[in-house]
């Protein structure tokens, strides 16, 4: 109960900063007014505890996808992607398979969804905040690795998944038409399970680890540049800072303005 | 701020669209125990002195460091320029090796940078810096010296002035790199149903979880009045790590004395069923049976069966006989019936044979420890001995072991694993499972240290 609790009030920045973008949502029936199509590449690191463990490992992400931006006015802007993910998980052990599986394989492949949503709060002679809401959700693909050594034929196979939600404020300075620096700060949340299976002969195991993430927060800065008309540079990149140490984040899209 | 209705319902398409794109007596036969003994008299024995190891598992290198090696025309001086203008904070060369150590560049991760450094052409190799750990080896003072089938470095036992084997490196049961993974847990109890074990032996009297039980004399003290059981004990659990005597496999595990046999070495299937069942009750998860008879026996085989249902592992000595497998080790379904090999991975010439080998382990002079009164004043409390009794126990404490790290396995499962990831260490005349050493000398590495995914 104190359980769920605590983790509803982890969710209450995210929903509020939804509430706050829906809120300046212009009329759903408003027509698109800017539509941009490109391909975005994604990195982060995030220091996870897996349930279980008492010690803390890396995941590290690499995102490609393919993404629209519809612009509703007003500065709505809701962005739609898919591509792929490659996420590794160096160092994390399955230790109640029959035996030990400890992963040191090179990174896992995913199909990845996401979409965000910013809304303008405010704007104020050169400056402007904003809030922005992004979720995005990797669907691994599984993966066979053969068992070698042993008096029988085994192999393992693996599959994860991850999602994140992060959300919060932007405050952008409107230098010019053709570049907007910008910095933000994120309330962030990861949850990713990784499914093994272990066979060896007749001896089967199967573990499912699960890390639902710490609430963490980020800052980045990042800036959108236009280099024409007709195309658009979005690059950002921060850090997470958690006890002990920080973890990293980047993103740069190449997007064209129809 | 306020929040007008109407556009709040207005928006709540985009918000759905934000949520769904994004988420069991008979008295009919007797038992046997073998007996091949060679005393340990005062010889020196150097003292080890090991210090203990802090390493456990961690990263695997460095976070903020690489090597990295230059092609050999690289000149130094362009070679360190180059590394400081990738802004690396501190570059320090092994001159006798042509390698510099570098410290990475604040929030580059060591991959990043070693993919950097690699795509110059310059460069031979750029490679992590590999964290090393010192092998858990324990500080009892014969560890080292006389017990090979822990950890075989090919040395020559001195056993006495006539016995004096070379032995094979590697040919043991890979126990120091095992112990790294598991030492053991003390709740884990390994049942040691035999002559008894003596329980004031300095090996053994922080083991013992209680006095047991002596069904030969129908009272509550096994104490050995043979040897065979404290030896058995001293092998599968010694104290270890204590900067005496021998290493146990088992270093934490606890023992529960169950006196099955009498003085001579012999004893009834009645009492060894009751031992059994007696055992299970108590709580054991592993118990061991270095003894055996040659007839088949249904109440016997129940009372093995009534201890597997209870998630308890039953590890057997097939016999020293050169014949059939004994029983209770015959019991396929549920006990691992263990064969002998000696200090060179050879099957032994008197280890019993047939289908229900599942495993061997090192059986030729093993050392462990025996009663004073028994050895005699003139000698140290412990004795060579050979035989499928003392490669039992091996087993026994592999298998308490695996129960330490996992104890949510059935017994069945702790037997596969024991089985399958055994050495095929006669491959060469008999591949795969063999009816001699069954599926090979316990691996204790391999059933106890993970298995690492590449």
């Amino acid at each position: 109960m104190r359980k769920r609790s605590g983790r509803a009030r982890r969710f209450v920045p995210l929903g509020i900063a939804l509430v706050l973008a829906a809120a300046h949502a212009p009329a759903a029936e408003s027509k698109v007014q800017k539509f941009m199509a490109g391909l975005n590449f994604d990195h982060f690191s995030k220091t996870v505890v897996w349930d279980g463990d008492t010690g803390s490992s890396r995941l590290r992400a690499s995102l490609v996808s393919a993404r629209t931006d519809f612009g509703f006015g007003k500065g709505l802007t809701l962005s739609l992607s898919v591509g792929l993910s490659l996420t590794d998980f160096e160092g994390l052990v399955f230790g109640t398979l029959p035996i030990t599986l400890e992963y040191d394989a090179s990174p896992m492949k995913g199909l990845v969804l996401g979409a965000e949503l910013e809304a303008l709060l405010l704007k104020s002679g050169d400056f402007e905040i904003k809030t922005a809401g992004r979720f995005v959700s990797s669907l691994g693909m599984s993966k066979t690795w053969p068992l070698e050594g042993f008096a029988v034929e085994g192999e393992a196979k693996g599959r994860s998944n991850w999602m994140e939600a992060s959300a919060g404020p932007r405050l952008a300075y409107l230098l010019s038409d053709a570049f907007v620096p910008y910095i933000e700060v994120n309330a962030r949340w990861l949850r990713a399970d990784f499914r093994m299976d272990e066979t060896l002969g007749d001896l089967q195991g199967h573990e499912k680890r699960l890390a639902k993430g710490d609430f963490s927060f980020s800052v980045a800065l990042g800036g959108d540049a236009r280099v024409s008309d007709r195309l658009t540079i979005k690059a950002k990149a921060g850090f997470i800072p958690y006890a002990g140490g920080v973890d990293a984040l980047a993103s740069v899209g190449l997007l064209y303005v129809f | 701020m306020k929040l007008p209705a109407g556009r709040f319902l207005k928006a709540l398409p985009a918000l759905l669209v934000l949520l769904v794109v994004g988420l069991g007596t008979t008295d009919g036969g007797w038992v046997k125990q073998m007996k091949r003994g060679d005393r340990l008299f005062r010889r020196p024995a150097r003292t080890l002195r090991v210090e203990r190891l802090a390493l456990r598992r961690g990263p695997r290198y460095a976070a903020d460091r690489v090597l990295v090696r230059f092609k050999p025309a690289v000149a130094d001086a362009y070679a360190e320029g180059l590394l400081r203008s990738y802004g690396f904070s501190s570059v320090r060369k092994i001159p006798r090796i042509g390698v510099y150590s570098v410290r990475t560049s604040p929030g580059v991760s060591v991959a990043e940078t070693l993919a950097m450094l690699r795509r110059n052409a310059d460069i031979e190799q750029a490679r992590p810096d590999y964290r090393a750990r010192l092998a858990d080896t324990p500080n009892d003072t014969f560890f080292v010296q006389y017990q090979y089938s822990l950890r075989n470095r090919g040395v020559v036992l001195d056993i006495r002035d006539d016995i004096q084997p070379q032995t094979t490196a590697g040919a043991d049961i890979k126990a120091t790199p095992a112990w790294d993974a598991a030492k053991g847990d003390p709740e884990t109890v390994i049942a040691i149903l035999d002559s008894g074990v003596d329980m004031t032996h300095p090996e053994l009297a922080a083991k013992v979880v209680s006095a047991g039980r002596d069904f030969a004399n129908d009272d509550d003290d096994a104490t050995d009045d043979n040897w065979h059981g404290t030896h058995v004990a001293g092998i599968a659990a010694a104290d270890t790590d204590n900067s005496e005597g021998i290493a146990g496999v088992a270093w934490n595990c606890k023992i529960l004395p169950v006196k099955v046999t009498e003085a001579d070495g012999t004893g009834f299937y009645s009492w060894i069923i009751d031992g059994i069942i007696w055992a299970a009750d108590q709580g054991a998860d592993v118990i061991n049976l270095s003894l055996g008879g040659d007839f088949d026996d249904p109440f016997l085989e129940d009372a093995c069966k009534y201890a597997f249902e209870r998630g308890v592992v039953l590890v057997a000595s097939a016999g020293n006989d050169a014949g059939s497998v004994l029983y209770p080790a015959a019991y396929d379904s549920y006990v691992l019936a263990v064969a002998a090999t000696d200090y060179n991975d050879e099957p032994t010439d008197f280890s019993n044979f047939g289908p229900q080998v599942d495993v061997a382990a090192p059986g030729v002079y093993i050392l462990g420890p025996a009663p004073q009164w028994f050895v005699g004043e003139a000698s140290l409390p412990y004795l060579f001995v050979s035989g499928t009794s003392q490669a039992a126990p091996h087993v026994s404490g592999l298998a308490a072991l695996i129960k330490s790290l996992k104890p949510e396995l059935e017994p069945a499962e702790v037997m596969k694993i024991i089985r399958y990831t055994a050495d095929d260490v006669n491959a060469s005349v008999d591949r795969g499972r063999d009816d001699h050493i069954g599926y090979g000398r316990i691996n204790m590495e391999r059933a106890l240290a993970p298995y690492i995914l590449k």
